[in-house]
């Protein structure tokens, strides 16, 4: 039982500016954690550049060129007011949806049972034609795409449970009946799409949470709503957009979600990958902005990915949360 | 503002504030409200536990007008200990919480400040003014250079 481990130092420098949250720590932070002894057993990768095929799937040649075009030669430039591009952007946001296509490539090859891509900048907000939310190239879309087009796969899914609503996945998916997409999402806050009535062409399931909402809910959502869906669908590959700001110490959104709810999640996910595509799944990073909460979490998350025992799990968690707490008080 | 997000409840909070107890008289927590500046007090027993909150509101309840007294009486009510007209088992934060969620509470709640509690016992308490200095330096002891200065 293999798990992948895909990034790219190029991601690390992908430099938002001071004090930005999406920021090259929070890589760090997770890479920390997955080079400790529990993880050992991760096959590590380095993500290649995506190519222009595998980019103009989603967006159009012309995007992608304009937003090559934004990247300067020094110091930083704003697209929008939160999202930022510097010098080495460009190849970040390359390796980000690279690292996507060459998991799903290896995992359609049978080369492990499934992968996590720790990336960044993150995706799921990148329209096919408009860059915004911390997001450049829509990652899990271009990932579902080459899937269908190298798999000559007919049904893939993609589950996205970073608290805010995927909108750029959304918008390139919701057309095409061979791509689910399922949502869940803290209502009322950015970028303010995703409700329910918005189903794509029956292929879209927009789960919003109320502020507040946690593992109780979590856990009635998935029974009720993205367990039936998912089965209903029979994937032949499920991407998750795995982002961890729906977490109770998360600064950025008011869900109440845990390391264990996280950890239960995956197990979930990949139960029902096992009873639909041989376990065939493909997680990349999206959001998660408390650097303590989100490593806790990403461990948590690739731990159930290795199907490494619980216990480990649980200390190991415990361990970072004492760390931080003591650094805090020294 | 970015800076703002990186602030907990404990950066923000008054520590160890002033607090009473459930006996305490309603004519001496008027005096409280008389010489400082705070809208609301929260009521602990000797071991720092948290039972209630008393506010200016509930004391002005106290006086508004019931079933058993066709006046209210000033100095009967102001006999009262804080435990009768207290709100009972308060919403409550941790120190740990990020600053950004706690201004949330505020405004969904419309409440003026909240109790914070660590491990059962009162450690703090928060207010609007402590959120909105924080705001402020966030936003501008920390400003960051703008970025739209630098075109590519």
């Amino acid at each position: 039982m293999t798990t992948l481990f895909y990034t790219h130092s190029a991601c690390l420098e992908h430099d938002t500016g001071f004090g930005h949250p999406e920021c090259p720590a929070r890589l760090a932070a997770i890479l920390n954690v997955l080079k400790t002894a529990p993880f050992a057993a991760l096959e590590w990768r380095d993500a290649p550049e995506a190519t222009d095929e595998q980019l103009t799937r989603i967006h159009t040649p012309a995007y992608v060129e304009h937003i090559f075009a934004r990247i300067p030669k020094r110091g930083h430039y704003a697209i929008d007011g939160d999202t930022i591009v510097s010098t080495r952007s460009g190849e970040a946001a390359l390796r980000s949806a690279g690292a996507v296509c060459a998991a799903v490539e290896a995992i359609l090859k049978g080369e492990a049972n499934n992968a996590f891509c720790a990336i960044r900048p993150p995706g799921h907000h990148a329209e096919p034609h408009q860059a915004m939310g911390f997001c450049l190239f829509s990652n899990a879309a271009i990932g579902a795409a080459h899937a269908r087009a190298v798999g000559d796969l007919d049904r893939v899914a993609v589950i996205d449970f970073d608290v805010h609503h995927g909108n750029g996945t959304q918008a390139a998916l919701e057309q095409d009946p061979g791509y689910l997409y399922i949502s869940t999402h803290q209502a009322y806050i950015y970028p303010g799409t995703g409700h329910r009535e918005e189903r794509g062409v029956g292929n879209v399931v927009n789960i919003p949470l109320m502020a507040n909402s946690g593992s109780a809910d979590l856990h009635r959502v998935w029974q009720q709503e993205i367990e039936p869906a998912l089965r209903e669908f029979q994937p032949q590959l499920i991407l998750v957009s795995a982002g961890f700001d729906a977490h109770y110490l998360d600064p950025l959104a008011e869900l109440n979600f845990n390391e264990e709810d996280y950890q239960w999640l995956t197990q979930q996910i990949l139960t029902v990958a096992k009873d639909c595509c041989e376990g065939r799944v493909v997680s990349l990073l999206e959001g998660g902005y408390n650097l303590p909460a989100l490593a806790a979490s990403v461990a948590a998350h690739v731990n159930a990915l290795m199907e490494a025992p619980r216990t480990v799990q649980r200390s190991l968690i415990k361990d970072i949360l004492e760390r931080q707490k003591a650094k805090r008080n020294a | 503002m970015y800076e703002f997000l990186h602030y907990q409840v404990r950066d923000a909070m008054t520590a160890d504030p002033i607090a009473i107890s459930p006996k305490t008289k309603l004519h001496e927590v008027e005096a409280l409200f008389e010489f400082h500046d705070f809208n609301g007090v929260p009521v602990i027993d000797d071991q720092w536990r948290l039972h209630g909150i008393l506010t200016k509101f509930d004391l002005l309840k106290a006086f508004s007008f019931d079933t058993h007294a066709l006046v209210p009486h000033y100095h009967e009510i102001m006999e009262q200990t804080a435990e009768t007209i207290m709100t009972h088992d308060p919403v409550s934060v941790e120190p740990q919480l990020p600053l950004s969620r706690l201004l949330q509470k505020l405004v969904e709640m419309r409440t003026k400040s909240l109790p914070v509690v660590e491990n059962g016992r009162l450690v703090g308490i928060i207010a609007r003014e402590d959120v909105l200095k924080a705001l402020r330096r966030a936003a501008i002891e920390h400003q960051t250079p703008g970025h739209q200065e630098l075109q590519p």
